[in-house]
């Protein structure tokens, strides 16, 4: 045997091994470079991300603040301090084995069971409370709005507890003034639109009280309409509770 | 506010409509050059159909209300809350500040307690009740004892406004009293601080035989009975402010003299009496002094004396018969009345000493004012077009004083004359002969709009005078 012919055959499955690697070398660049742009990966801004997404942003967008309620519980100006842990109870030490219990001779006398008392018939209304439900009316006020031909009056009573118990009355003022509202009164050139808010006070008799424009509305005739409908009201009747309301009216002048 | 948030909901339904129309006029007159998107699209929406038009809510609305049958505690009580029940109902009715649930609308439960109430069976459909009036009426201890409740439908949280008892003994007429207070209370809660008049009474002249006696009644026509029996000819009968004394004038020997009847001892008493013919008296509102026409000086003029019949002093002097004066109730300081200084008779104000004489009317025959509680308006019988062969006939006027304007209030029902206010400025009560016969005189009852109008009594009635209270 030729030692030359081993060689040639050495030579040339080298360079088939060579060649071979070359191209698996070049499928996996091909593969590495391809494959990821056809399908979204880990951690890219797609729409459905599996994981944490991070985004740049130019604000937190906190919980919104509200100004804080008048007369309310919650949402004061000044944090509440942290509740003081209640003090520890004085224990007595556990006794020791070697004494001699004595029994107590004045035990508290045995009481029946107390019946608890039947719940009233009549539904109590929940008290009042001044508590911020949450999420809903921190800001919504009592009022009672009356539609008319000429116009829309709307009676905001300032005492957001008396509004809510005793919505009729309110309705009632509502109703009374828009009444008293004679809208031919108003120079027809008003122009559409044009609002003018009137305060008063009623007195616990029902009188009307204090009356005084608080926003006028430019127009001198609706302003004055809007407190000649006050001044023609005597009374509307004794108040269901309290000894003073303040009504805020606002009258809403709308062309025919 | 669950309730008012209901309405609410309604209203914008209402106010966007409003909103929508109003969009299309805009667009259709194509007058403002700037308009918003939002309103553009709106237009656009409207005027896809093309023909609709909306009128929304004229005026304030009424209190929708409905009146729950009274439950009824003990068995014997049964009659009583029958008509306590017709009473109510009646009452409420003729307020004409509610608009009233019918009866056959309303929840078949009938709940005596606010414990048995469920207000959102009376709040929904058909009911749509926005307040409920409820009780229960017993007989507890030889009383007639009714609860009565008033809820607000719409007020989930707190629907009660008032509770209150009634007790009288067990009579109908009771229980038709202790509905009358339930309805006032709920009326004065409910119309604007105005008491109700459901316990007012109207004093008229009955006639009997040949004579004309005073008689009195219930607001309502119920409760008929006499208060005089002279068997003289007595008219124009005036109740006092406190419900006390009746003036009227009566046609003796001396010819038409005032006289003065005690409702508390139920006897005439004292009025001085001075020749001429004295006729129309009228209360002042404090109860202190009387009005009357009196011809004692020849002509007839107007007098004002003291409930006695002293210290009476003239206050007109113009040649003409001055008849029928009116006090203003609200202020006390002017009289209306009834002149023909100028031929037909005419209605005049004046300051109650006589000076500032205004002239009201401008023509035709007037007759018999009243003045309203609130002192804006007077009331009246007009013939606008008098004389022979003219067109129409008398007619309850209603005249605003400030302006002279006026409105007329029955139409084409015969000969109507001698209206007279309630207390509560909200009715006026009437006489009305429908053939113009004076015999088939009746007496009728309508809103001070002239609707709602209803015969109170029978023919042979006459010259109604409805109580201050």
């Amino acid at each position: 045997m030729r030692p030359d012919d081993q060689d040639d055959k050495f030579g040339s499955g080298v360079a088939g091994a060579i060649g071979l690697h070359v191209v698996l070398a070049g499928v996996f660049v091909a593969v590495a470079m391809f494959a990821h742009t056809s399908s979204a990966h880990w951690g890219e801004n797609a729409s459905s991300v599996g994981a944490i997404q991070a985004s740049m942003v130019s604000a937190i967008p906190l919980p919104q603040k509200f100004k804080p309620v008048e007369k309310s519980v919650l949402a004061p100006d000044q944090a509440s301090p942290a509740p003081v842990p209640p003090p520890k109870e004085a224990v007595a030490p556990p006794p020791r084995p070697t004494d001699i219990l004595i029994k107590n001779k004045n035990l508290p006398k045995k009481v029946g069971p107390v019946e608890t008392p039947a719940p009233p018939k009549h539904p109590q209304p929940t008290p009042p409370t001044a508590k911020a439900q949450t999420g809903q009316s921190a800001d919504q006020l009592p009022q009672s709005t009356t539609q008319m031909k000429n116009g829309t009056a709307t009676a905001t009573v300032q005492d957001r507890t008396f509004g809510n118990r005793y919505a009729y009355y309110v309705q009632q003022v509502s109703q009374k003034v828009a009444q008293n509202w004679y809208t031919y009164e108003v120079d027809p050139k008003t122009s559409q639109g044009k609002r003018t808010t009137i305060v008063f006070d009623i007195e616990r008799d029902g009188s009307p009280a204090n009356v005084r424009l608080l926003t006028s509305s430019g127009s001198p005739t609706l302003d004055t309409s809007a407190m000649r409908a006050l001044q023609r009201v005597d009374g509307f009747g004794p108040l269901p509770a309290g000894n003073q309301i303040t009504v805020e009216y606002t009258f809403d002048y709308k062309q025919q | 506010m669950n309730g008012t948030a209901k309405g609410m909901t309604e209203r914008d339904i209402v106010k966007r409509s409003e909103r929508v129309a109003k969009a299309k006029r805009v667009v259709m007159r194509m007058c403002l050059p700037l308009l918003s998107l939002m309103v553009v699209v709106a237009g656009t929406a409207a005027r896809a159909q093309d023909t609709f038009h909306l009128e929304t809510s004229s005026g304030a609305q009424s209190i929708r209300l409905a009146a729950a049958n009274f439950k009824s505690n003990t068995p014997d009580a049964l009659p009583f809350k029958n008509t306590f029940d017709a009473t109510l109902f009646a009452d409420l009715s003729a307020a004409g500040i509610f608009d009233m649930v019918s009866k056959s609308l309303i929840p078949q439960a009938a709940p005596g307690t606010p414990g048995e109430m469920n207000l959102a069976q009376w709040s929904s459909a058909p009911a749509s009740a926005a307040m409920v009036a409820f009780g229960n009426i017993g007989v507890q201890n030889g009383n007639l004892v009714a609860n009565g409740f008033l809820d607000d439908a719409k007020n989930t949280q707190y629907p009660q406004v008032f509770a209150k008892q009634y007790m009288g003994p067990p009579n109908d007429d009771v229980a038709r009293q202790l509905a009358h207070k339930f309805a006032d209370d709920i009326i004065f809660r409910l119309g604007g601080g105005v008491p109700g008049i459901a316990e007012s009474k109207i004093y008229y002249v009955k006639r009997v035989g040949g004579a004309k006696e005073i008689w009195g009644m219930d607001y309502d026509g119920a409760n008929q009975h006499a208060i005089t029996h002279l068997g003289q000819i007595s008219i124009s009968p005036r109740v006092s402010p406190d419900n006390s004394l009746i003036a009227f004038s009566s046609l003796g020997n001396n010819g038409f003299q005032i006289k003065m009847f005690s409702l508390l001892l139920g006897r005439l008493i004292h009025f001085s009496n001075v020749g001429g013919t004295n006729l129309s008296p009228a209360w002042a509102p404090n109860g202190q002094e009387l009005a009357f026409s009196s011809s004692r000086t020849g002509d007839p003029e107007i007098w004002v004396s003291d409930p006695q019949g002293e210290m009476a002093r003239r206050i007109t002097s113009y040649k003409g018969p001055d008849v029928s004066p009116t006090w203003n109730p609200k202020t006390g300081s002017q009289i209306g009345w009834i002149s023909g200084r100028t031929g037909l008779p005419q209605l005049y104000i004046m300051d109650s000493d006589g000076s500032g004489v205004t002239r009201m009317t401008d023509g035709g025959y007037a007759t018999s004012p009243s003045w309203s509680p609130n002192g804006q308006f007077i009331a009246f019988a007009w013939n606008r077009k008098y004389g022979p062969g003219a067109p129409g006939g008398q007619d309850i006027y209603v005249m605003e004083i400030a302006s002279k304007r006026w409105i007329q209030l029955t139409h084409d029902i015969g000969r109507c004359d001698f209206p007279s206010w309630s207390p509560d400025g909200r009715h006026i009560v009437f006489a009305n002969a429908p053939d113009g016969m004076d015999s088939h005189n009746r007496i009728m009852t309508m809103l001070a709009d002239g609707t709602g109008k209803r015969a109170l009594t029978g023919p042979g009635t006459d010259m109604p005078n409805w109580s201050w209270k």
